[in-house]
């Protein structure tokens, strides 16, 4: 077990370079014990190769990277007890069971016949895949082998588990399952780093979140303070009873906002709606709402178009 | 049709290895004529030396047919259907025969093209003089051409029923050699004797084209036990042969239908849930039953070694059983029919026909056992897998080998009653006995150590089988082949020296098979094998280190 204090997941400056081509430029980040990571970015942004070189089977080209303290360069035996690591592919073998299949990489781990019975038990029912036992790996499901990849990576009682893709070709159903299966590792206590790219799922289970492109880390850190970091200005929208008053409540929005703000007013007559955007605090934007019903303009809500995880993702790869 | 013709055509030609394999062709026909290219300013009047040449170009096309024919087709459904794109043909208009056509003759045209970068070498033949265009070059081209159809319909049909693309390699491999040798057994033990089977013999082996292409090189009596034959065989050889391809490639079309990929998917089922009287039953018919909840491996054994007995198709132990019985009763068979059917043949003969017999299975069966060890695991993602445990390299390594040597010294155990029966006949050879037996061993160890060797340097399971398979069957048949040329144009010394490069010539030396028995192999034979087991464990080792490493 792995101490409760201080950062699980160091690296600093971490840097992997081919040739000319820089697939990972100096990557530095921290992530604390039960937190989990969401690690997004178009293809090609070095998301895998840092997952590699976190699992000990790449070697960075500078730079260092550790788990707890292990080095995931130097001190590889140790990093392959701390770490469960699920690749984007699912290496089954032919003509083996699920059991078996978890058997051996029981046994691969070096857990003892009566306690890796045990574990295998315990795993299946984690993953909720029991039922699943006397089939043969390669009869099963895309989704099923996902559940079947992540029982494999919980077989040692890993600290931290890495997994690459996990929610990749999976139907809705299975999706939500997945979303559930992650969480409850989570509530196990379990430090989760997981790519992916369906960013809904990732929003609605991460804590954290990095943003990466071209091998650069464009963003990281929760949700709300990336949005923060990357957006200055919060969208709003007024909704009015009728759109003749659009002119009006856009002309009386202005009012309340510095010029720069002012260009981002857009009145819509069709929709009845004002839409602006404003850095200003909730107690200016109070003033601004009994602003406007005190005119009496006919406003019927006045609301904060919520951004979520894909807006955020678009405006970092747009602006690197 | 033209469409799919033009893409299985062009497609192979845009692979490395079909590169690769038409310049080997061309540097091998080549290098055959040369070697006995006349080098004094003599004329040969009788043409002798012409034949001989011709003879080393015949035999060495017929082995680049056998090992190059059968890889391409091997893989062609198999494929499409794994990756899914033969569910998209047959969705389209083309018929299944269009959709056969089109892959059968941009196959035969690729193995067609491999063929035509040996014309200079025949030119050269031919320009020696003392060999006819169409009695003899046009004949073995024929005969050649002919295999050729016969051998990649046979690599389609395979293609059809298998479940990858190495299981469609191996069994490609095993049939065409089936019917290129072991069709040849049963005539050479019947030949000569009354009654049907006989017959049968005889055109079980019209099906091989070696009888015929040794005929037209002037070598129709190897193998006749002084037995006169009437005529080259070569209308039979050519009806069998068509027959043959006919046949087979019937059973490809009818294979063809959406059934393919209509197979279900196992629903787990075990023996252990079964009803009392269920599982009765199958403890009697199943000595050791396939559905039986398996225990977990134990800490004493190897899991790598465990792993790979579990996956592999024969590697259970139902299978193992089988194969085990299988080689035994045929080795017995082997040696009863040849006590009883030919009262003339020595026991020497029996003996190298068991020693032909097993380094025949120990060369079709290591290949496919051993070369996708680590191949294997690279192209199903298990490598990285296996790297994330706590398994050494070395571990795994062994697990691995220790899996297929086990098998193989099983397979090598069962064909042994055989010579027991031997040593019955005649006790004084039990010294010959134990010497082939250790020859023998030593065959099975180059055979696994050069296949497991082959196989790490790839990372698709289907490029290592291949190329496993033919770097043994040079090392394995091509000294044969420098044999069949003794005293003419090869002299005593290079038959010697070729004859050492593996173990089992000298057991056929040692056991005194006729035309092996003047030569002295051992044991130089016997530090060739450990030399190339050391050297082939030696690369095993440095690759299985590089891939552990972080790349």
């Amino acid at each position: 077990m792995i101490s409760t204090a201080g950062p699980v997941v160091v690296t600093h400056e971490l840097t992997k370079r081919y040739g000319e081509f820089t697939a990972l430029d100096s990557l530095s980040f921290t992530l604390d014990r039960g937190q989990i990571l969401g690690f997004i970015g178009p293809n090609g942004a070095g998301k895998t190769t840092t997952i590699k070189i976190l699992v000990g089977l790449m070697r960075p080209t500078s730079g260092s990277a550790s788990i707890a303290g292990a080095d995931c360069v130097r001190d590889a035996r140790r990093i392959k007890r701390l770490v469960g690591f699920m690749p984007d592919t699912f290496g089954s073998y032919d003509n083996m069971r699920v059991r078996e299949y978890l058997d051996f990489f029981g046994a691969a781990f070096g857990i003892g016949r009566r306690e890796r019975t045990r574990r295998i038990e315990e795993v299946l029912e984690t993953t909720g895949s029991t039922y699943m036992k006397d089939r043969y790996v390669e009869s099963l499901s895309h989704g099923m082998k996902q559940r079947i990849g992540v029982a494999r990576t919980l077989l040692h009682d890993p600290d931290v588990l890495i997994l690459d893709e996990p929610a990749n070709g999976l139907d809705p159903q299975a999706r939500i399952e997945m979303r559930e299966l992650l969480l409850r590792l989570a509530d196990m206590g379990k430090t989760l780093i997981v790519t992916s790219h369906i960013l809904p799922e990732l929003s609605r289970i991460c804590n954290v979140v990095a943003i990466m492109t071209k091998g650069k880390l464009r963003a990281f850190g929760t949700l709300d303070q990336i949005m923060q970091a990357i957006r200055q200005r919060r969208t709003f929208e007024v909704q009015l009873v009728e759109g003749t008053q659009a002119a009006a409540v856009a002309a009386a929005v202005s009012g309340g906002l510095d010029e720069a703000e002012q260009r981002s007013v857009a009145a819509h007559d069709a929709e009845a709606m004002v839409r602006f955007q404003t850095s200003r605090s909730d107690a200016d934007l109070a003033d601004l709402l009994g602003g406007l019903v005190r005119a009496n303009l006919g406003v019927s809500q006045f609301r904060e178009v919520p951004t979520d995880l894909e807006d955020a993702f678009l405006t970092v790869t747009r602006e690197s | 049709m033209i469409a799919i013709f033009q893409r299985e055509f062009f497609g192979i030609l845009r692979l490395r290895r079909a590169l690769v394999a038409m310049v080997a062709m061309a540097i091998c026909s080549g290098l055959l004529v040369l070697a006995r290219w006349p080098s004094e300013g003599l004329v040969d009047l009788s043409g002798s030396q012409a034949r001989q040449v011709f003879r080393i170009f015949t035999y060495g096309m017929l082995a680049g047919v056998l090992l190059l024919a059968p890889a391409w087709p091997a893989t062609s459904f198999v494929q499409e259907r794994r990756r899914g794109t033969l569910a998209l043909l047959f969705n389209t208009p083309l018929s299944k025969f269009a959709i056969y056509a089109g892959k059968l003759s941009g196959v035969l045209s690729f193995v067609g093209l491999l063929l035509i970068t040996s014309l200079p070498a025949a030119a050269a033949c031919y320009a020696m003089g003392g060999v006819d265009l169409w009695q003899d070059l046009g004949s073995v081209g024929l005969v050649l051409a002919v295999a050729t159809v016969e051998y990649v319909a046979v690599g389609l049909l395979v293609s059809t029923f298998a479940n990858s693309t190495d299981s469609a390699v191996r069994t490609t491999y095993a049939t065409v050699f089936s019917l290129c040798f072991l069709s040849l057994g049963p005539h050479y033990f019947l030949q000569g004797q009354p009654g049907w089977m006989p017959l049968a013999a005889e055109w079980l082996r019209r099906t091989s084209p070696l009888p015929v292409l040794m005929h037209l090189v002037g070598q129709g009596s190897v193998g006749g036990q002084g037995l006169m034959e009437a005529g080259s065989g070569l209308p039979e050889y050519l009806f069998a042969s068509v027959v043959v391809t006919l046949s087979v490639m019937a059973a490809t079309l009818v294979q063809l239908h959406s059934g393919l990929f209509d197979r279900s998917r196992s629903q787990g089922a075990i023996t252990d849930e079964q009803s009392l009287g269920v599982r009765a039953a199958r403890r009697v018919f199943f000595l050791v039953d396939p559905q039986r909840r398996s225990a977990g491996i134990p800490f004493w054994l190897n899991p790598v070694m465990v792993k790979e007995f579990r996956t592999r198709r024969f590697g259970r132990l139902h299978w193992i059983l089988r194969l085990v019985a299988a080689c035994a009763v045929v080795s017995l068979l082997t040696t009863l029919a040849a006590t009883t059917g030919t009262v003339d043949w020595g026991v020497e003969t029996i003996g190298g026909l068991l020693v032909i017999f097993q380094v025949l299975l120990m060369v079709l069966l290591t290949p496919s056992l051993a070369a996708g060890l680590v191949s294997g695991e690279r192209e199903s993602g298990g490598w990285d897998l296996l790297r994330m445990t706590r398994l050494s390299g070395l571990q795994i390594a062994i697990g691995k080998l220790i899996s297929v040597a086990w098998t193989l010294l099983l397979v090598l155990l069962a064909t042994l009653p055989g010579y027991v029966v031997m040593i019955a006949i005649k006790p004084v050879m039990w010294l010959q006995v134990s010497l082939v037996v250790v020859c023998l061993l030593l065959s099975t160890l180059v055979t696994l150590a050069v296949s497991a060797a082959v196989g790490s340097l790839f990372s698709k399971t289907t490029t290592s089988t291949v190329t496993a398979y033919v770097v043994l069957l040079v090392l394995f048949f091509g000294p044969l082949l420098i044999w069949l040329g003794r005293d003419a144009p090869f002299g005593y010394d290079l038959v010697q020296a070729a004859l050492s490069i593996t173990p089992a010539p000298a057991a056929l030396s040692v056991i005194g098979m006729p035309g092996f028995e003047q030569y002295e192999l051992i044991p130089l034979a016997w530090w060739v094998a450990g030399g190339v087991t050391c050297f082939s464990f030696a690369i095993l080792s440095a690759r299985i280190w590089r891939l552990m490493r972080p790349s």
